[in-house]
């Protein structure tokens, strides 16, 4: 498809838990086109996360091929690897991961220092999408300093300041209260809608499902259901 | 970006930074402390061989430089003055008629090396007249007098006014003695020295070998060291037929000892290192796996194991070059005191020093010629101490740290 972003073919990917082998994802069949907002669903151990680890680069399958945007990442070599994730990928986790050292805006901006972006270029970046999520005036403050919901907001602007492909969030409501969730949702969506970016989520949190559009739910690693979420408020 | 998480990096466990902070200076400064205090020793036993043993230059035949045969003159003397009196590096210089010889006494005997002086001048070059604790430097020249030093006199129990017999040989090889009296004990910081060597008149040992005004010796006291090299190539140069030594060839126990004590100081400090390297290593495996769930992070967003190698062995060189300023400081302001008031070692036995050849106040000097040195074993410190690290930190995946 000319509009396909992700195209995970026939993934298989098997741990060994103490010499008994743990069938982690079985023959998964996936594509992703630009402008997704779809969440990876299922319950704990179905394969979620480590579905995500392996079109995020950060793992390998033992079978089947990742195709992002024309490159096969599975044959890539780690170094290469670094470079496709730096500069196609934007990561949102769970626990916020930000840098406790570096304020917001070094936080937000560690991508683009990665990437070489010069600084004019980079502050202005950082300041629209500051402004976008509502932290203005919070870019001196340490993460120490801010709530989770604004931490992981933080977490967002790195992930989109270098403007990635796609972005994976692996259970980024996991920490978050209603209220912080909701408003991460809210500018996740608006920015899906907005940029057209491309959000592909791993989740148990029903908040999460009630927003995406697309809902693959994973059991015991295997495609169980894929469809689009008929209920979506408008 | 490096830079600033390094820095504030290192600062995360302010405590624990300070402390191996702390270590390294501690360090630091006992190994320059060390250095000083050599350095001072080496500076001052330097200048007690100068000023009080072989002069900056000595002139022989170089037959007597050789054989210490006692008919190799040196020849010439008169032009050889008139140079040395015109020259303006010199500030004094003394003639000496030298004999090896045997002192006897009634119960016991000792091989020496008979000096013959011109009180006045040895007293300018060798500074002897400071030296003398018992009786006078010079006496009347109807009597045949010496003076030997007191590692001499305890050793064959001789005193003021004792009667000796000097033997030794002539020019032409035959056996011969003279009865003197000691007139002087004397003690310099080089007990060994003092033990061989007996002064007298130099009229006294010549007439003893049959000598007019020939003379073995000529020992040469400059008004600067710098001035050594040029002194000693004009000589050399105006003087072919003579040998023209500096005091490195006269004393080369000395001159190698000045040339191992770096070695020696080097070698503490990086014993000194060595151990502490334990402690920034520990230290930063610790940071290291405090970290581990964060490194991951960084990893999976793109950070390049190349930048968390910079990352981690700035750390380490940060951890170890902190300590440099508060040590070097410390150092300086201390040895400047001690090297203004002197550090006692009397207490350690003054015989035992001065057995060794050292005064027992030793005058600490900073070793600054040493500091780039130092630098580069703290740097080689850091270098080492960050290896484990950037191993276990190259080692790590992404995955299972953000697992961590």
């Amino acid at each position: 498809m000319e509009n396909t972003v992700i195209d995970a073919h026939n993934i298989s990917k098997t741990y060994h838990a103490e010499h008994i082998p743990v069938h982690a994802i079985s023959n998964v069949h996936l594509h992703f086109a630009r402008g997704e907002f779809a969440a990876l669903v299922g319950p704990s151990g179905s394969g979620k996360t480590t579905l995500l680890n392996i079109i995020g680069g950060l793992d390998k399958p033992d079978e089947g091929s990742i195709i992002i945007n024309g490159t096969e990442t599975t044959a890539l070599t780690s170094r290469q690897l670094v470079d496709f994730r730096l500069r196609n990928i934007g990561f949102v986790f769970q626990s916020f991961n930000l840098i406790p050292v570096l304020t917001a805006k070094e936080n937000a901006e560690f991508i683009l220092l990665l990437q070489k972006i010069p600084k004019n270029q980079r502050e202005e970046r950082i300041r629209n999408l500051f402004r976008e999520v509502g932290l203005e005036g919070k870019e001196n403050a340490r993460p120490a300093e801010l709530s989770g919901g604004q931490q992981q907001r933080v977490a967002v602007i790195r992930a989109l300041a270098s403007k990635p492909q796609f972005v994976l969030a692996d259970e980024p409501t996991a920490n978050l209260d209603s209220v912080a969730a909701f408003n991460l949702l809210d500018m996740m969506y608006k920015l899906n809608q907005d940029e057209n970016m491309t959000f592909l989520f791993s989740s148990h949190d029903q908040r999460v499902i009630d927003r995406a559009k697309r809902i693959i739910k994973l059991v015991d690693g295997k495609i169980a259901d894929d469809t689009s979420n008929l209920t979506l408020p408008s | 970006m490096v830079f600033k998480l390094a820095w504030r990096n290192i600062w995360r466990n302010r405590t624990r930074s300070l402390v191996i902070m702390l270590s390294v200076s501690v360090g630091l400064f006992s190994g320059i402390a060390v250095n000083a205090l050599y350095k001072g020793m080496m500076d001052s036993r330097v200048r007690t061989v100068i000023q009080t043993e072989t002069g900056h230059l000595q002139i022989h035949d170089p037959e007597f430089t050789e054989e210490k045969d006692p008919s190799a003159f040196i020849l010439g003397k008169a032009s050889l003055f008139e140079e040395l009196n015109t020259m303006p590096a010199v500030a004094a210089f003394a003639e000496r008629t030298v004999s090896a010889g045997m002192l006897t006494t009634a119960t016991g005997s000792a091989g020496v090396i008979i000096t013959g002086i011109m009180p006045g001048k040895e007293a300018a070059v060798s500074g002897l007249d400071k030296k003398i604790i018992a009786g006078v430097m010079s006496w009347p020249e109807n009597k045949k007098g010496v003076l030997i030093g007191k590692k001499l006199a305890q050793k064959l129990k001789l005193k003021k006014g004792s009667k000796i017999v000097l033997t030794t040989v002539d020019t032409a090889s035959s056996l011969i003695a003279g009865a003197f009296s000691i007139m002087g004990i004397f003690q310099s910081a080089n007990a060994p020295l003092d033990e061989v060597t007996v002064y007298t008149n130099i009229n006294d040992l010549r007439a003893m070998l049959g000598l007019s005004e020939e003379i073995h010796e000529v020992a040469i006291l400059l008004k600067s060291d710098s001035a050594l090299e040029t002194t000693q190539n004009i000589l050399a140069s105006s003087n072919q037929h003579l040998a023209v030594e500096p005091w490195q060839s006269l004393s080369p126990e000395t001159d190698l000892m000045a040339g191992t004590i770096n070695t020696y100081s080097s070698i503490i400090l990086v014993i000194i290192m060595i151990a502490l390297s334990f402690g920034i290593m520990n230290t930063m495996m610790m940071s290291i796996l405090e970290r581990k769930h964060e490194t991951g992070m960084m990893m999976a967003l793109g950070m390049s194991k190349n930048i968390l190698l910079q990352l981690i062995l700035l750390e380490t060189c940060l951890l170890a070059l902190g300590g440099i300023p508060v040590a070097i400081t410390v150092a300086w302001l201390a040895i400047a005191y001690y090297g203004k008031n002197g550090m006692d070692f009397s207490g350690m036995g003054q015989e035992m020093m001065q057995s060794f050849g050292f005064e027992t106040a030793i005058y600490p000097s900073f070793p600054a010629a040493a500091i780039p040195g130092i630098l580069l074993i703290v740097m080689a410190t850091a270098l080492v101490s960050s290896l484990l690290p950037i191993w276990k930190s190259l080692q790590m995946n992404p995955i299972d740290a953000l697992q961590n």
